[in-house]
């Protein structure tokens, strides 16, 4: 894919001193990072700062880079240290997926005519949030990744450092516990 | 195809990425297990849904302050790898330059290891000892020279290279920590931070830690600087991290790290 060979090019040229280099890979890729530590998170400013940490990581290990090795690998390989950091050094701060963020988004958009249809919809949404933020962060990643980061599972495994099966295995046990507390929540609120 | 081995392809199956041999496979067991079938409908309903949230994440955008923000640290690390080393130097006996202190470590080293090859087993302990001694210098003698070069990419390679030489040695530590504390170049700082945690048993450093903190004006190696603090326990840092907190000045973000710092250690 071009697009990935021209970040690869950029990253060396980063991490043989050319740092400014390091603007077109924000550019490119700041908002996607922001949204995947937002999943994993649920809070904005956390996120952003987590973003922050990531550039600030890659510059500051840019030596790290090898030549050949997928950028957005390696990059998401350095989100999930600044994430684990991140969590770690927030241990007693205020819980993330607090309250109310929920409503910081916005629903999507339907084709669907009949009103109770949306209706019913937008409740299952607000419901698989809910599931997706009680789950483990382990089980959240591997759909992050997956879902939403639109990664291959090569792509996934090279980040988490294993083979393709286990990612297979691990996406399997995520999106069935998943649906699992989903379809608990949705008993909960029938009963 | 067997219900353990539909399993391991649910992945595939969500994601589309089955081959039309496994398709069939599977299709072939879902007409004869219904558990099988009922639980991969389950878990590709969640799996569409989860599309749908991810149509609604993105519309979700990052704050125009997220972007100010790494243009800021990126202006500073550009800074700090070009711009040249400040004042005059402080030790003429450096002059040579690291490249011919570099040469003439590895003429050295190189000869006392040929020297050792010829056979000569019967020298005492004494004379390893002073070997030995003679090594160490010399690393002592490449490391401070090139904390000394107006490049601060050769900087940068001192403190590199100070991890060669023995943690005691106080005179790199003083170099380190005067790199700390004046250098110019905010990588050049940052890296020494890093390098002075070999040197974290010395109590000159932990002693010193806090003075650097008062004395920074880069909030990188500020946070830098009390991440080390914490990892030390260095709770003689304690009054300075307040006086961080409470100042008005601070940037936003060491301010929330000397809280945090402060948590830590109190």
């Amino acid at each position: 894919m071009p697009e990935t060979r021209a970040d690869n090019v950029l990253m060396q040229k980063v991490r043989d001193g050319d740092l400014a280099k390091m603007a077109v890979l924000f550019e490119r890729h700041h908002r996607a990072l922001f949204r995947y530590f937002l999943r994993l998170t649920g809070n904005r400013e956390f996120s952003e700062d987590l973003v922050q940490d990531v550039y600030f990581r890659m510059m500051k290990y840019r030596h790290t880079y090898r030549d050949g090795h997928p950028f957005t690998s390696w990059m998401y390989q350095v989100a999930r240290n600044a994430h684990l950091d991140g969590v770690q050094k927030r241990k007693g701060e205020t819980p993330l997926f607090e309250a109310g963020h929920e409503g910081s988004m916005h629903e999507p958009a339907s084709a669907e005519p009949d009103p109770s249809e949306i209706l019913r919809r937008r409740q299952d949404l607000g419901l698989l949030r809910r599931a997706l933020a009680a789950m483990p962060v382990e089980k959240r990643e591997v759909l992050v990744l997956s879902r939403f980061q639109n990664l291959k599972y090569e792509q996934i495994a090279d980040i988490l450092a294993c083979d393709a099966g286990t990612v297979k295995v691990r996406v399997y046990r995520a999106i069935k516990a998943l649906s699992q507390i989903f379809f608990e929540l949705a008993g909960e609120k029938a009963s | 195809m067997t219900c353990d081995q539909v399993k391991e392809h649910i992945a595939d199956y969500l994601a589309g990425a089955l081959s039309q041999t496994e398709a069939e496979e599977l299709d072939e067991h879902f007409a004869q297990c219904a558990a099988c079938k009922q639980e991969t409908a389950a878990l590709s309903e969640t799996w569409e849904m989860l599309g749908l949230l991810e149509q609604e994440r993105l519309t979700v955008q990052p704050s125009a302050q997220l972007r100010s923000r790494f243009y800021e640290s990126l202006e500073a690390y550009r800074q700090g790898l070009e711009s040249p080393a400040p004042g005059p130097v402080r030790r003429r006996f450096f002059d040579w330059g690291w490249k011919g202190w570099a040469w003439s470590a590895a003429l050295l080293i190189g000869g006392l290891g040929a020297g050792q090859w010829m056979g000569q087993r019967d020298r005492s302990r004494a004379d390893l000892a002073s070997l030995q001694d003679e090594v160490h210098h010399m690393r002592q003698l490449v490391t401070l020279s090139l904390l000394e070069q107006q490049s601060a990419s050769e900087r940068l390679r001192g403190v590199d290279y100070s991890s060669r030489v023995d943690q005691s040695d106080t005179e790199v530590l003083s170099a380190l920590l005067h790199a700390v504390n004046h250098d110019s170049s905010v990588n050049v700082r940052l890296a020494a931070v890093d390098a002075l945690r070999k040197f974290a048993g010395n109590p000159a450093v932990k002693g010193s830690l806090d003075q650097s903190l008062v004395k920074q004006d880069s909030p990188m190696v500020q946070l830098a600087l009390i991440d080390f603090i914490v990892d030390e326990r260095d709770k003689a840092a304690l009054p300075s991290l307040a006086a961080l907190e409470r100042s008005p000045t601070a940037d936003k973000n060491v301010k929330e790290k000397a809280l945090w710092g402060l948590s830590q250690l109190q």
